[in-house]
């Protein structure tokens, strides 16, 4: 609008539009803006594909729309209505692996990566083209084998190389060019010693150099000390050697290189191999070839060139040069060639190996291996024999001519045998000599004979070494071979033999061939390095074991069964078993039983044991206690033991409990003396006493306090004594009786009928006083069924009836028990079997009438065996019978008691 | 003294019911109203001596059954056999209570203590071992482990073990002394028995022999002989009084011997008749009773009672 305006006043003043001057662009730094009238709408029209979407400003909104780029597409941001927005943070914990370094790259768009790809190879352009020279020295200076190969050292030039370090940049700055030599400029005088010396070529005095030659008027840079490369050595040739050349050219010292046969051809197309080569094939860029890779304005060499002419390598040149230089020393060969300088000629002729024709090989000859080794068998077998040359034509050689000695053949033409037969020693002994002399040999014959048949073979080769000092040292060390002694023998042998070398010879055992006595000397060697004596402080604390250990030895492998093996094997076996177990076993067999099959020893049982068995355990028995336990013991085993096992006796709560019982009961007047005794020693009993003593304690209370519904177990337990006082009804009787037990029998028994009811009721009024009173005197713990049968006269008889019939509810349960009769119901278990109960319990009331003690028991033997009732105990004469109230305790009576009585009691159940 | 009793010879019941060989039969406790045996069917069984009559078969052992004990009170029994566990039986109900592993071979005997808090087995993996029936400990009370063969019978006294082993050893355990004793025998001991004031015990072996060996020292009192017990175990045992030795016989006679003279009683001068048709496995005399059952490899109990005094 503006420029508009401008434009139609200048053109009013009369200046041209077309003056530059007024195109003259202000803008110094990036791209003018596009002239404000172009965007502009001048409302002409214009194509659609010519539109342009322009914003208030008359900027170009939507330029990216069909361009494709994005970079200002919507609303001029990156892409979105909101811009860019900075990626949100997304925690790295998890995949820190994955996580990559944020590039400068990732933030870029495409145009910078384009712009930053652009820049990139402008510098790298940049780089090279200024290297350009640099490489080139660089190559210059490798190593020879680099500037043989024209086309490598090509190629090499095209590969950017590494940037100059910065003292080659100084250099620079300072006048070197590469290639050059370091150091001040030289005259070429100069320059041409350094030629001299560098190409290793002998000293040659410079020719006069013409004042007047151009050469002389400069100064020439010094020659670059070419960098000394080593090769590395990575064959095993000997130093000097060319793996490539025969004997021949390195005699010469001339390698068959291409430089020989001329300038390299250069390689590419177009040349074959019937072509000649042409100049125009000649490798321009070969420099490796001649003139060391240096070229200068003026040639040296070219000066002598009418002297010699050089081909190859100077180093080969000036090689020829000594050798021509030194005719004095120089000799030739035979054949002319000159001899290697450093070398004579020998005068001795060298001696030829003589080299026979291969023997003729017959037309029908056929290889067969069998015969060969047939061969080798035989001579095996008969070692004199001198051995037949293996390849001769059967046609040939005669049928004997070969195969027969001389007295062979002798004997088979049956001519007199030869008196000559080599003498021996024993033909110049005296026969009695001789005689003596073979049984000497006979005796030891074993030995003599066969070591030496063994021993055929060097035996100092087989022997393995082993250090003096450590053979010495395991002399003295541990035997590792005790078990076996003539190993022993053979292990110190060895050990004596390696510590002083020289005296001692080894030799094999007898029957042991060569391997297995060098298998045996190498282990010996390894013995003795492991068992010799540990050196220092730990050397003196180990002491061979004085015992050795002869015990059996497996064998090595398969088991072989041989007689001596057999025997050695009966034998080894037997005798360890001999001494223990023989001795008892015969003393068994002839019958001599007591102290010789008897072994006794000390066994410690488990203390649960002896507590289950109710046993002091031995070590826990104190002195006091035996003193005691030794009166008693031998009154109570019989009873303890009575009963075939102790359960026969119906099981009491315990047996000591018995025991203590029967024993307090018979030692009578010393009663007292016991009791306090045993209530001393014997805690268990002690603790069963008092637990005992409470229980029918409880009874009474419960039976006083109790209402009559509730009846325990406790209670059907003293129900029996209860029932004893209980009168049978006449009614009850006849069917009481047990089927199988015949029922005149039941009075019949002795102490029970008569004695029992009267002697019963002292007893308990006795036990009713006492237990208060004499706890000390009468031991509390067998008052369980006195205390009962106590109880039971002060309650009254209904009381007692319903007892009765809690009984039975408790006997239901123990109705599978073998005590009774009638269980043969058992295992049905019928629900109420009324009768049955009424028959037990009448049964029993019918029994209680006529002994109260026995009965009671059974009923609950587990619980009450062991009292006896006081009654019994005064009413017969020996003490012992009443001990055993308990029905099922008389079975063992009769072994003491010579009348039997006790069986009626037996008989009742 | 009185002539020695005659042994029971009339056969009352025969108690038929396993199938294959009873290994053993045992009285019930007390006054051995009942018997029970095991058998190799794998089941025990109990019978009624008196009727005959089978009251109850138990079964739960896997294998054949060897060895029989009942406890003191008759309301549990242990067995043991192939199974390699001691079964602790109630009687009444026919369950086991309690079955303890813990022998690597099969048990050939088990014996209750006397209160039965403990049960001893013994196996042929050549140890006895105590258990504790009263905790619930899976481990035994102690393992006696002296023996170098099988075990084959144990007696356990009040206040001793006595074991019998196929290595020929008699092995009494004594509790109070803390000492072990070792008899040897010589041939493999199939029973031992002490009488009943432990002062001799009676020992079956297998080389036909029925030893009564003092148990003080060790000596032999008495020998009995003329019965064959050589591969197979039988048992010896005492009869009632005590006057008497009773052992089996792998013909199947039962021998009796008088205890003092070691002579055999019997009906015929040639030995007892053949009572079983097979081996007879195992004898044990009523407690009090002139009694005795006998188990044989032929499957039977046979119930044995003296004609004589009752």
């Amino acid at each position: 609008m503006h420029s508009g305006q401008l434009k139609r006043k200048l053109a009013d003043l009369g200046i041209e539009g077309n003056n530059p001057k007024l195109t003259e662009s202000f803008c110094l730094i990036g791209t003018p803006l596009p002239p404000l009238e172009k965007s502009k709408d001048t409302g002409e029209f214009v194509p659609l594909w010519k539109q342009e979407v322009r914003d208030e400003q008359g900027r170009r909104r939507l330029h990216g729309a069909f361009t494709g780029g994005f970079s200002a597409g919507y609303f001029n941001t990156v892409g979105s209505k909101e811009g860019w927005a900075p990626s949100t943070f997304v925690s790295s914990r998890s995949d820190r692996a994955s996580k990559k370094q944020a590039r400068p790259e990732d933030f870029m768009d495409e145009e910078d990566l384009e712009a930053a790809r652009d820049d990139r190879k402008l510098v790298d352009t940049h780089e090279e083209m200024d290297l350009l020279g640099g490489t080139q020295a660089e190559l210059g200076t490798r190593g020879g084998d680099v500037q043989n190969d024209s086309i490598a050292s090509a190629l090499e030039s095209m590969i950017p190389s590494t940037k100059d370090s910065a003292g080659s940049l100084l250099l620079r700055k300072m006048g070197w060019k590469p290639g050059q030599g370091i150091g001040p400029r030289i005259p070429y005088k100069q320059l041409i010693l350094q030629d001299q010396q560098s190409s290793s070529r002998p000293f040659e005095p410079p020719k006069d150099v013409d004042e007047d030659d151009p050469a002389n008027k400069h100064l020439y840079a010094p020659r670059d000390t070419k960098v000394l490369l080593f090769q590395r050595k990575d064959n095993s040739f000997g130093l000097g050697y060319n793996p490539g050349l025969n004997l021949q050219q390195s005699v010469d010292g001339r390698t068959t290189s291409v430089s020989d046969n001329g300038p390299n051809i250069s390689a590419g197309f177009g040349l074959g191999a019937l072509n000649d080569a042409d100049d125009d094939d000649v490798d321009v860029y070969d420099g490796g070839s001649r003139g060391g890779g240096r070229r200068l304005a003026f040639d040296e060499e070219e000066k002598d060139q009418d002297d010699h002419i050089v081909m190859g390598r100077p180093g080969q040149a000036s090689q020829q040069e000594t050798l021509n230089r030194r005719p004095a020393s120089s000799s030739t060969f035979s054949d002319g060639r000159p001899l290697l300088p450093g070398f004579v000629l020998s005068d001795k002729p060298v001696s030829e190996d003589t080299w026979f024709p291969v023997p003729e090989i017959p037309k029908d000859w056929t290889p067969d291996p069998r015969r060969v080794w047939s061969q080798d068998v035989k001579q095996e077998d008969k070692e004199n024999v001198p051995a037949k040359p293996s390849f001769v034509h059967p046609s040939r050689r005669g049928a004997f001519a070969v195969t027969l000695t001389a007295d062979e053949r002798g004997a088979a033409l049956g001519e007199a045998r030869l008196p000559a037969t080599p003498k021996s020693v024993f033909d110049y002994l005296a026969p009695k000599d001789r005689e003596r002399l073979q049984n000497l040999a006979t005796t030891t014959s074993l030995t003599t004979v066969e070591v030496p048949d063994d021993s055929q073979a060097p035996d100092e080769a087989l022997i393995p070494h082993t250090d003096p000092a450590v053979a010495r040292a395991a002399l003295s060390g541990f035997q590792p071979f005790t078990s076996n002694p003539d190993k022993q023998a053979r292990y110190t042998s060895y050990l004596q033999s390696q510590a002083s070398p020289g005296e001692t010879a080894l030799l094999p055992r007898r029957g042991q061939n060569r391997e297995e006595f060098t298998h045996e000397l190498r282990e010996f060697a390894k013995s003795a390095l492991i068992f010799k004596p540990s050196s220092g402080a730990l050397g003196g604390r180990f002491a061979t074991a004085s015992i050795q250990d002869l015990g059996s030895k497996p064998k090595e492998g398969l088991y072989t069964p041989s007689v001596d093996g057999l025997r050695e094997d009966s034998s080894v076996s037997e005798t360890p078993k001999e001494p223990e177990e023989e001795p008892k076993r015969r003393a068994a067999r002839l019958g001599m039983f007591g102290a010789l099959t008897r072994e006794t020893k000390p066994w410690a049982p488990a203390k649960l044991l002896c507590k289950r068995f109710g046993v002091k355990g031995p070590e826990v028995e104190a002195p006091p206690l035996m003193a005691s336990g030794v009166a008693a013991e031998p009154e109570w085993k019989p009873d303890l033991s009575a009963g075939p096992p102790i359960g026969a006796l119906g099981a009491g709560p315990s047996e000591e409990t018995v025991a203590a019982a029967t024993a307090s009961f018979r030692s009578g007047p010393t009663a007292k003396k016991d009791i306090s005794n045993i209530g001393l020693g014997d805690d268990d009993d002690q603790g069963r006493d008092v637990l005992e003593y409470t229980r029918p304690e409880r009874d009474i209370f419960k039976a006083i306090f109790a209402s009559d519904d509730e009846s325990s177990e406790d209670e059907a337990e003293t129900a029996p004594a209860a029932t004893a006082e209980a009168a049978p009804t006449p009614s009850d009787l006849p069917e009481s009786v047990p089927n199988n037990v015949p029922a005149s029998i039941v009075p019949a028994h002795p102490s029970a009928a008569p004695s029992s009811a009267p002697l019963y009721e002292p007893s308990t009024s006795s036990t009713l006083g006492n237990t208060p009173v004499d706890i000390s005197t009468f031991r509390p713990t067998f008052v369980s069924r006195s205390d009962r049968t106590k109880d039971a006269p002060s309650r009254k008889e209904q009381k007692e009836k319903d007892k009765k019939e809690s009984k039975k509810k408790g006997k239901g349960k123990a109705i599978l028990s073998f005590e009774t009769d009638d269980l043969q119901i058992v295992p049905t278990r019928s629900d109420s079997p009324d009768k049955e109960r009424r028959k037990k319990k009448r049964k029993k009331e019918k029994r209680d009438d006529g002994k109260v003690s026995e009965d009671v028991p059974m009923e609950d033997d587990d619980m009450w065996v062991e009292k006896p009732p006081p009654a019994t105990v005064n009413t017969t004469d020996e003490p012992v019978v009443p001990c055993f109230p308990d029905t099922d305790l008389e079975q063992d009576k009769p072994t003491k008691d010579p009348h039997r009585g006790r069986k009626r009691a037996v008989d009742f159940l | 003294m009185p002539p020695s009793p005659v042994p029971p010879r009339t056969l009352h019941q025969t108690l038929a019911g396993h199938v294959g060989p009873t290994h053993v039969v045992r009285y019930a406790k007390g006054a051995g109203k009942y018997v029970m045996s095991g058998g190799q069917d794998r089941t025990v069984r109990l019978w009624k001596p008196q009727t005959g009559s089978q009251i109850q078969v138990y079964k739960g052992h896997g294998y054949e059954v060897y060895g029989l004990s009942v406890a003191h009170d008759n309301a549990k029994f242990a067995s043991s056999g192939g199974d390699r566990s001691v079964f602790i039986w109630d009687v009444k109900t026919g369950q086991t209570i309690r079955r303890i592993p813990g022998h690597a071979s099969k048990i050939n005997t088990v014996e209750f203590n006397y209160d039965a808090s403990v049960v001893a087995s013994g196996s042929y993996d050549a140890t006895v071992r105590l258990w504790d029936l009263r905790a619930t400990s899976r481990q035994a009370i102690q393992v006696l482990e002296e023996a170098r063969d099988a075990i084959q019978t144990i007696y356990v006294g009040p206040t001793q073990i006595i074991s019998g082993s196929v290595d020929g050893h008699v092995r009494t355990y004594d509790l109070r002394m803390g000492e072990l004793r070792a008899d040897c025998l010589g041939p493999p001991v199939t029973s031992v028995l002490p009488t009943k004031d432990s002062q001799t015990i009676l020992a079956c072996t297998l080389d036909s022999t029925v030893r009564l060996m003092d148990m003080e020292t060790g000596k032999l009192l008495n020998s009995f002989t003329s019965h064959k017990t050589e591969s197979y175990r039988c048992r010896a045992c005492f009869d009632a009084e005590e006057r008497n030795v009773l052992c089996g016989d792998e013909e199947g006679r039962i021998w009796a011997w008088d205890l003092v003279d070691g002579k055999p009683l019997g009906p015929g001068t040639t030995g007892p008749p053949k009572v079983h048709e097979k081996v007879v496995l195992w004898i044990e005399h009523h407690v009090s009773d002139n009694e005795l059952v006998s188990a044989s490899a032929d499957g039977t109990v046979k119930v044995w009672r003296g004609d004589s005094d009752r």
